[in-house]
């Protein structure tokens, strides 16, 4: 195999040196910003192997970050293939008039449709990516890493069903973990979580106090083990429900999550999004994305200050945490368009 | 019942395979399995020099067929923790230099029986030649430790295709080693696996990363396995963690089987 490295002022030249220089099969392996500001991209090139069939070997479930996403996109660019959709030439208009029919506030709608005109791509699906990509800031959790969580939202956002994945994803990793409910006046908010408890292996502990909650958080982060906080849910835009939240966001070591459901006004995800933030979230997941048909909510609240660390397509806890990315959200907004082509 | 074999290999020398071959073989210890490691590196063997052992075993005598695995084995105590054993050849002694196709079957096959043990760790030398990819071929999975440099990436690759074309199958499994922190980890294992994707057709899957860690050289210099000397250093740690990914896959798994 070659390996190149190209260094370059931005993606395009460098994608043209690549193509230079290794011909149009190559491989974008590696992209990053320099040091010295321009961009880092490293290419691989080899013979397709006819002798290697491995034809038993299940693929592993790819991480679907954006650097994989925007690799493979440009892959079959230069490979001038598709993902058997049709693909779309950039033209703005029909792009402003598919985030209008996602219901994208118009502000944010314009200014996507504004980067992506200046993005000078002929795709696209690659241009829009590349305008989500200038506000969107994602950032998984990282089960080994992740000491202790507070997860807050609205009610219905699915928190308790988050902290059951978020649980499951670090029993999988190997790590203890135990529930804490906060929410004990919830109906069945306790007796759910007992059931994820005793299916994950994880222990349970119930709290209805802040106190109680920074003793308990304390005791797990001193025998290592991983804490998930589930809360009563609270419209965090009211003054009131704020002034009570205030207690827990007070204890240390508890990272606090934002959760909230995709099929909801856009406008009201946004200003509550923002609201978390201020509330000291520093992560979002966004749930029940398989059920909103117009991706206008998802999009607002993904694209305010906080960064998205997943969302949620299924209310199964196998269901799992998916990690979106710019292409594969800007793939969903223009999906209907390119299976009509 | 046949022993689960886990080799460990990087195509590039000095990945640092010896150094995590031996840390894993701890870690697997610790966690309650019983390990053999088995030093395959041609020629140089160093896993004993490694842990500061006067015997390492007598793996020269096992390819000659003049000792059984069990009476050739020598062990390795770690401290109050569940030690493990070591079959290495005395350093210098050239035993797996010689050995043929023939005698390394042989071994492979006495390592796969050998139901003393949970698991056996493969340390497999250097390179990509038909003795270290024979090793490889036969295990139950390779571990594949790339590090940042360039040359480690495609030196990584061509192991990866070797073993594809000898077992049309066994994909292997990545570990990057030496990374700065874990987004160069995933970086480093992203772009093998790129490469994997687009001209191997398949896709190896990323254990996870070991930082840089000062208290590395500091342990091999003073010959005491990292997760004695340091147990409390992010390499300790960080191999601590995939030794606990490997050995969940291997024991009976996580009862998650009541969640839909």
């Amino acid at each position: 195999m070659q390996l190149r490295t190209f260094l370059a002022k931005d993606m395009k030249a460098a994608l043209a040196s690549v193509r230079a220089d290794m011909g149009p099969d190559a491989v974008i392996v590696a992209s990053e910003k320099a040091k010295s500001g321009g961009v880092m991209v490293r290419a691989a090139l080899d013979s397709a192997d006819n002798d290697v069939q491995p034809a038993a070997a299940a693929e592993p479930a790819p991480v679907a970050d954006f650097d994989l996403h925007y690799r493979d996109g440009l892959l079959r660019r230069l490979r001038n293939a598709g993902d058997g959709k049709p693909r779309l030439s950039f033209n703005r208009s029909e792009l402003l008039a598919a985030l209008n029919r996602h219901r994208l506030p118009d502000a944010l709608a314009h200014a996507l449709a504004e980067t992506a005109a200046k993005a000078q791509l002929t795709d696209m699906t690659l241009a829009l990516a590349f305008a989500l990509e200038q506000r969107l800031k994602t950032r998984p959790l990282e089960m080994n890493a992740a000491t202790a969580l507070l997860l807050v939202g609205p009610n219905g956002a699915g928190k308790t069903a988050v902290a059951a994945k978020i649980a499951a994803h670090a029993r999988l990793e190997g790590r203890r973990t135990t529930l804490i409910a906060s929410d004990s006046a919830g109906a069945g908010a306790v007796a759910r979580l007992e059931t994820f408890a005793r299916h994950l292996d994880c222990a349970i502990a119930i709290a209805d106090s802040a106190p109680r909650i920074d003793a308990l958080v304390s005791e797990c982060v001193a025998k290592k083990t991983f804490a998930i906080v589930d809360t009563a849910g609270f419209d965090p835009r009211d003054a009131k429900a704020r002034t009570a939240f205030s207690a827990l966001a007070q204890i240390a070591k508890l990272e606090t999550l934002g959760v909230v459901a995709a099929p909801n006004d856009a406008e009201d995800l946004s200003e509550i999004v923002e609201a978390l933030a201020s509330l000291g979230a520093s992560r979002l997941i966004v749930t029940q994305a398989d059920l909103a048909r117009r991706a206008g909510g998802l999009i607002a609240a993904a694209t305010q200050s906080l960064p998205l660390a997943h969302i949620t397509r299924s209310p199964f806890v196998a269901g799992g945490l998916e990690q979106p990315s710019s292409l594969s959200l800007a793939r969903l907004l223009l999906d209907e368009q390119r299976s009509a082509q | 019942m046949t022993t689960h074999l886990t080799a460990i290999g990087s195509g590039k020398g000095g990945t640092g395979k010896t150094l995590i071959a031996v840390s894993l073989a701890h870690a697997f210890a610790h966690l309650g399995e019983r390990v053999l490691l088995c030093d395959a590196d041609l020629g140089l063997s160093n896993a004993g020099v490694h842990l500061g052992l006067s015997d390492a075993g007598d793996l020269p005598g096992v390819l000659a067929r003049k000792r059984t695995l069990d009476d050739a084995v020598a062990r390795v105590a770690c401290g109050p923790h569940k030690g493990f054993d070591i079959l290495a050849a005395p350093s210098g002694s050239g035993a797996l230099a010689d050995a043929g196709e023939d005698d390394i079957e042989t071994l492979i096959d006495a390592l796969a029986h050998a139901s003393r043990y949970d698991r056996v760790l493969i340390d497999l030398g250097a390179g990509v030649d038909a003795k270290v990819m024979q090793f490889a071929a036969h295990a139950d999975e390779t571990l594949l430790i790339v590090t940042p440099d360039p040359a480690s990436l495609t030196d990584a690759y061509a192991f990866a295709k070797l073993l594809l074309r000898r077992t049309t199958a066994r994909v292997p499994q990545l570990l990057v080693n030496m990374a700065l922190n874990a987004t160069e980890g995933r970086r480093i294992a992203e772009a093998l696996t790129a490469s994997a994707r687009a001209f191997l057709k398949c896709a190896p899957e990323f254990l996870g990363h070991v930082p840089y860690d000062a208290r590395v050289p500091e342990a091999v210099r003073r010959q005491s396995p990292l997760l004695a000397a340091f147990p409390q250093s992010p390499a300790a740690t960080a191999i601590e963690a995939i030794a606990r990914r490997l050995h969940g896959r291997t024991t009976a798994p996580l009862a998650a089987a009541g969640l839909r």
